[in-house]
This record gives structure tokens, sequence and C-alpha cells, in this order.
């Protein structure tokens, strides 16, 4: 996690937070303390050594709090006024509600005594900062935790993998390399024996994930034989929509000199061919291709087949 | 710097200590750090009570007799200094943590570690046994996201530049009210306050930073407002009859129902679909080209053949 900031106020916070935490773990070695707080022993001793300095009005030995240190284990003694665990921030709640709604989605149904939990959770934190965040995860977290053992544990997987370029899902076995991103979407890199080759994974298509026992030896670096599809194309009309369908940055249109009833002429690329051509029907109304022709001429025949079946009586009511 | 941490712990342990109010001369009489003339005494204090507001603790303002107007006093009262989730098992500490957990790597990973460490202080040690391997994760940096929830937590107004439908940056000006994700995007809900109404924007339209203006406490939320009857879409649910190939077109049929008309068409079946929003209902079917074919409503099923027929006389 991102390391606090260490401004005056971080730093009170953290000594607050320290108090009940030595309280409830008497005794803990500096490393582990340190470690629990996100800081360096030496960031951890300052902290030490500027709350011993505090207490209670008068600040004699009797008021003020005891902590010892020296052995290398903490422990703390007269520091009941501050022992109790602060409250949680309306932030810090937002962020286990949010935490919670992702959750609940990948409980299974039969586990009621734990979606009951999750619900009264919620219901209180809601009490408390109104009902303020709502969130519908795309990605199983019970899949996650399945890919990243086998990740851990250097196993394969067995996925159900629905492709919406091939428009099909299929099983298959993978070994999997590391879970990544790719423009805003989890993916996972794995070297696929159903197709003998890397293949990339979007995480919110996984729709099956099994452990399996065994695992196959993959070459340290990706194959780089992957070829590019490239196509110009003139985007006429919704152009945000549009910019966002083909993972376009927005500033290209200001790079690309609109003019305006002109459209933005841009290149998109794709590692699938099929993939343009889908997103280039979707688009028909707002996009006109211009390289290359092969590209065009496969739209086009698409466009024709389907028109015919809209021509043919039968699909019409 | 440290003196400065010094004071406000001294502060915060003497203002939960007391069970009176204690007035103000009387803190700089007797806590650890009030140096200096009364009037730096008295700029230090304010900065103080302002530096604890933001760490969540809240300096009760009273005075010790109601009838007369002496000087105010000070305290935090012990039941706003402390956790506010009651006695929690140890498999809500679980879920607590593990939804916490969520955010590690992510835009609000600095709000999660605080949290994470109170809940390790309460000292109950996590059940993880009673529940499943899970690992949610939020899936967002965009600092943005941090900057909207606590202008929503603190009710502070916002402004920022949003990317529209033609790609130009508009200025916009919001009560900001609540987030939300769908379909892997997140969603700010909020008063637009040159529209007069409630808005939505995407935060990954939103280009530059959120500016918070003004002070916080400055808005109240609407009465009318539910997130979630709004999060469910503005537009009205309307149906759709259509031919899908058999066993193409996954997605579509996942969502969809058998028509009550049985298909006259082999390898072909007739669904019923809903939707909300036309233009990307026949985006979506175009997707799937001669394995998705629209026989209702009639205006989509012409607007389609109309953009076929425009595919077909540039590409054909």
């Amino acid at each position: 996690m991102a390391k606090q900031a260490t401004s005056p106020i971080a730093k009170t916070a953290r000594l607050l937070d320290l108090v009940p935490f030595i309280t409830t773990h008497q005794g803990i070695s500096i490393n582990d303390l340190a470690k629990e707080f996100a800081i360096t022993p030496d960031e951890l001793l300052d902290d030490l050594n500027t709350l011993w300095m505090c207490g209670l009005p008068g600040y004699t030995p009797l008021e003020l709090i005891d902590l010892s240190f020296e052995s290398g284990y903490v422990s703390i003694r007269n520091a009941e006024i501050l022992q109790k665990v602060r409250l949680l921030t309306k932030e810090e709640l937002v962020v286990i509600a949010i935490g919670l709604d992702f959750l609940k989605e990948s409980v299974s149904k039969d586990r009621e005594d734990l979606l009951e939990a999750i619900n009264s959770l919620q219901e209180k934190i809601k009490s408390l900062i109104g009902d303020i965040a709502q969130v519908t995860p795309t990605v199983d977290s019970a899949h996650r935790a399945i890919i990243l053992r086998a990740l851990k544990e250097r196993k394969n997987l067995e996925i159900e993998y629905h492709s919406l370029i091939r428009d099909q899902i299929t099983k298959r076995v993978v070994t999997p390399l590391e879970l990544g991103e790719d423009k805003g979407i989890e993916v996972l890199l794995a070297y696929c024996s159903t197709a003998t080759g890397f293949r990339t994974f979007r995480l919110d298509n996984v729709k099956q994930t099994k452990l399996l026992d065994g695992s196959d030896f993959v070459a340290e670096s990706k194959n780089g034989g992957d070829e590019i599809f490239r196509a110009k194309c003139r985007v006429n009309s919704r152009l945000r929509t549009t910019f966002e369908r083909f993972r376009l940055e927005a500033d290209m249109a200001a790079s690309s000199g609109l003019s305006s009833g002109e459209g933005i002429t841009v290149e998109v690329t794709s590692f699938s061919q099929d993939w343009l051509v889908r997103n280039f029907m979707s688009t028909l109304a707002n996009t006109e291709i211009t390289e290359p022709a092969g590209l065009a001429k496969s739209v086009g025949a698409k466009a024709q087949s389907t028109l015919e079946l809209y021509k043919n009586g039968h699909f019409s009511s | 710097m440290s003196r400065k941490t010094e004071r406000l712990v001294n502060l915060t342990i003497a203002l939960l200590a007391t069970k009176r109010y204690i007035t103000k001369s009387e803190i700089f009489r007797t806590v650890d750090g009030y140096e200096g003339t009364a009037e730096s005494k008295e700029r230090m204090f304010e900065r103080d009570k302002d530096d604890l507001r933001n760490l969540g603790i809240e300096i009760e303002v009273g005075s010790f007799d109601p009838l007369f107007e002496d000087e105010a006093g000070y305290r935090i009262k012990p039941d706003s200094y402390q956790f506010q989730l009651g006695a929690v098992s140890s498999q809500e500490i679980s879920l607590l943590s593990l939804a916490a957990e969520a955010w590690r790597g992510a835009a609000l990973d600095g709000s999660a570690l605080t949290a994470l460490r109170k809940l390790h202080a309460i000292g109950i040690e996590s059940d993880i046994e009673s529940i499943p391997d899970l690992a949610p994760h939020a899936n967002i940096r965009d600092e943005n996201l941090q900057v909207a929830i606590s202008a929503i937590t603190s009710r502070q107004k916002i402004t920022f530049k949003y990317l529209s439908e033609e790609l130009t940056e508009q200025e916009r000006k919001i009560a900001p009210y609540a987030v939300t994700s769908r379909y892997g995007h997140w969603y700010l809900y909020g008063f637009d306050l040159e529209k007069l109404a409630i808005r939505s924007f995407r935060l990954d339209r939103i280009s530059g930073d959120i500016a918070s203006e003004g002070k916080s406490g400055s808005f109240e939320v609407d009465k009318g407002f539910d997130l979630s009857s709004l999060s469910k879409g503005g537009e009205e649910v309307r149906s759709a009859s259509i031919y899908l190939r058999t066993g193409r077109a996954i997605a579509l049929r996942s969502r969809s129902k058998p028509s009550s008309t049985k298909s006259a068409i082999a390898g072909w079946d007739l669904v019923e679909l809903s939707f909300r929003d036309q233009e990307r209902f026949i985006e979506e079917v175009l997707w799937y080209g001669d394995d998705a074919i629209v026989v209702e409503p009639k205006g989509i099923r012409e607007e389609i053949v109309k953009r076929l027929e425009l595919g077909v006389k540039r590409y054909g």
C-alpha cells in the first residue's frame, strides 16, 4: 500500500492508533509492529519516543504514557485514556462498504450466515454515512482467489472462458503467468495448452475456475509472434462512445486537428481481425474505414450476409 | 514537527479525559505545547481543532452553565471518539478486513490501510477459516475517486471538466451525492448546480483533476435522492423480439428469455430481450452480425437495415 505521508497530522493519527494496537498486542516485536503500520523500524522508534512524551496534563511520570521497547519488544502501560480503538472515518467506512459489495456477489447462496453478516454490517454502515456507494463487481472474487492460488503454488488452471470476439464459451487448461491490466480491464496472462500459445484472458469473462494438480513448464518470456492488425478510419459521430469502444485516448482527437463536420481520422489496432470487423459492424452509422481495403471488404461482406437475412421473409413477424 | 504531533496527542488526551468542559485558558495553562503570545496560542488552538476534525475527532463545544454566558468549554466525548460499529465477532472482523483489503494497490488504499489498522487494534483474531477463499479487488487507480468520496462524505461542492459526446470539455459544478460501479465503470452522482437536476458522470470521462470548492457541509442531499433506483438507469425498459442463431450470440442469449411464439426457422431461436438504451442495443446486435436478427420493435429493425444498407454500399 502507499506509504503514509508523515505530516504531523498523519503522524498524530498513527500515534493514536498505536496505543490501542499495542494494548491488545503487548510484547509485539518492533519489526512486526512497524510492518503492521507500514513504516520502517526507525520511524516506529521515532513514533514511540514521541508517544513517550505524551500524557495527561501535569506530565509527571504518573501521568505520562509508559512505554518500554528497549528489548526490541513493545509494551505499554498507563494509557487507558487512549486505549479505545478510534472510530472509523467516513472515508474508511465507504471503503469498507464498497469492499463488502465486492464480497457479497461472490459468496455462494448456501452461506446464508455470511450473507446475513455482510448485510447487517452494510446496514450498520449505511445508518452512519447514508446510502452513498453501490458497486456491482464484474469479476468474481472467488475466481480471482483461485487464480492467485494457482500463481502462488505454480499450478495449472482449468477455466471456462467466454470469448466475446469468437462468441464462444470454451474450456481451457492454462498455466497462469501473471495478473495484469489492459486499459483498465483486469486480465490474466497465461500459457494456454488448448491453443498452444500465450493468451490474455479478461477476468470478467472467466466463467469458471478450477485448480489442477499439474504444472507445465513455460518459457519465461512471451513469444513476440503476435500479429497486430491496424486500420484507419474516420469517426463521424458519437465520438466519445466510439473512442471508448476502440479504446482510443480522447486527446487523440485534439492532436488530429478536428475540424467541425469532417469527423476525426484515427488509427485503431487489435490483435484480432474479428474484433475489428465486429466493432466496425457495431459502428456502421458512425465510422468509415479508409484502409485497409481488405478489412472494409470483410465488413461489407458481413453487412451483406446480415442484410440478406433481414430481407428474407422468414425473419419477420 | 514532532512538537506539533505531541501537542495534538496531548490535547486529545486532555479533552478525552475530562468529564466536564474545559476552557481555552485551562487548556493553554495545562496542556503541554501551547506557547507564545495569547494571539498565537489562539491561532494554534484553532488549527489544532481543525486538524483533529480532519482525523474524524469531533471536539464538542459547550458551556458550564447554560444560563450564564460564561467562557465556552471543550471536550471530546468518548462515544464520538471510539470505534462505532459496536461489538464485532471474529467473523465480522474477517469480513471487514477482507473488504478493506480489496483496496490494496487501488485508489483508496490510504483509507483502507488506516481502517485495517483500527480493525486489527480491536485485538480479535479474525476467523479467516470460516469464510471461503475470496480475493476482492477494486480495480481502479483514478485519484479522482478518492477526491469524489471525500467530497461526498464532507458535503463539499466540486468542479471538473467533463468530456462530452463530441469530445469537447465542459465545465461542471455539482454537489456530489454518491458513487457507483457497474459493468466495470465508476459513476459519480450529484446535483448539477447549473442544470439544477441530478446527473451521473462516468469517472473516466472526467478530464483532469476534480477540484473541491468552498467549505465542507455546504449542501444538503436532496431528500428525494434514491441511489438504488437511479443506478438502475433512467430510461424505461423496452422489449425486443429477436432471432438468435442456435449456439451463437452467447452474451445476448444469457440475458434473454424464450419467446412465447416458437421459432419457425430451423437452427434459430426466437427470444425476448429487454433493453434501455436504443443506440447501445443496436450496436450490440450488430456486433453479432448474421447471428442476430431483430424482428420487433419495427423502428429498430428498420434502423438496423438502414445501417446495413449503408455498409453494403460503402464497403461492398
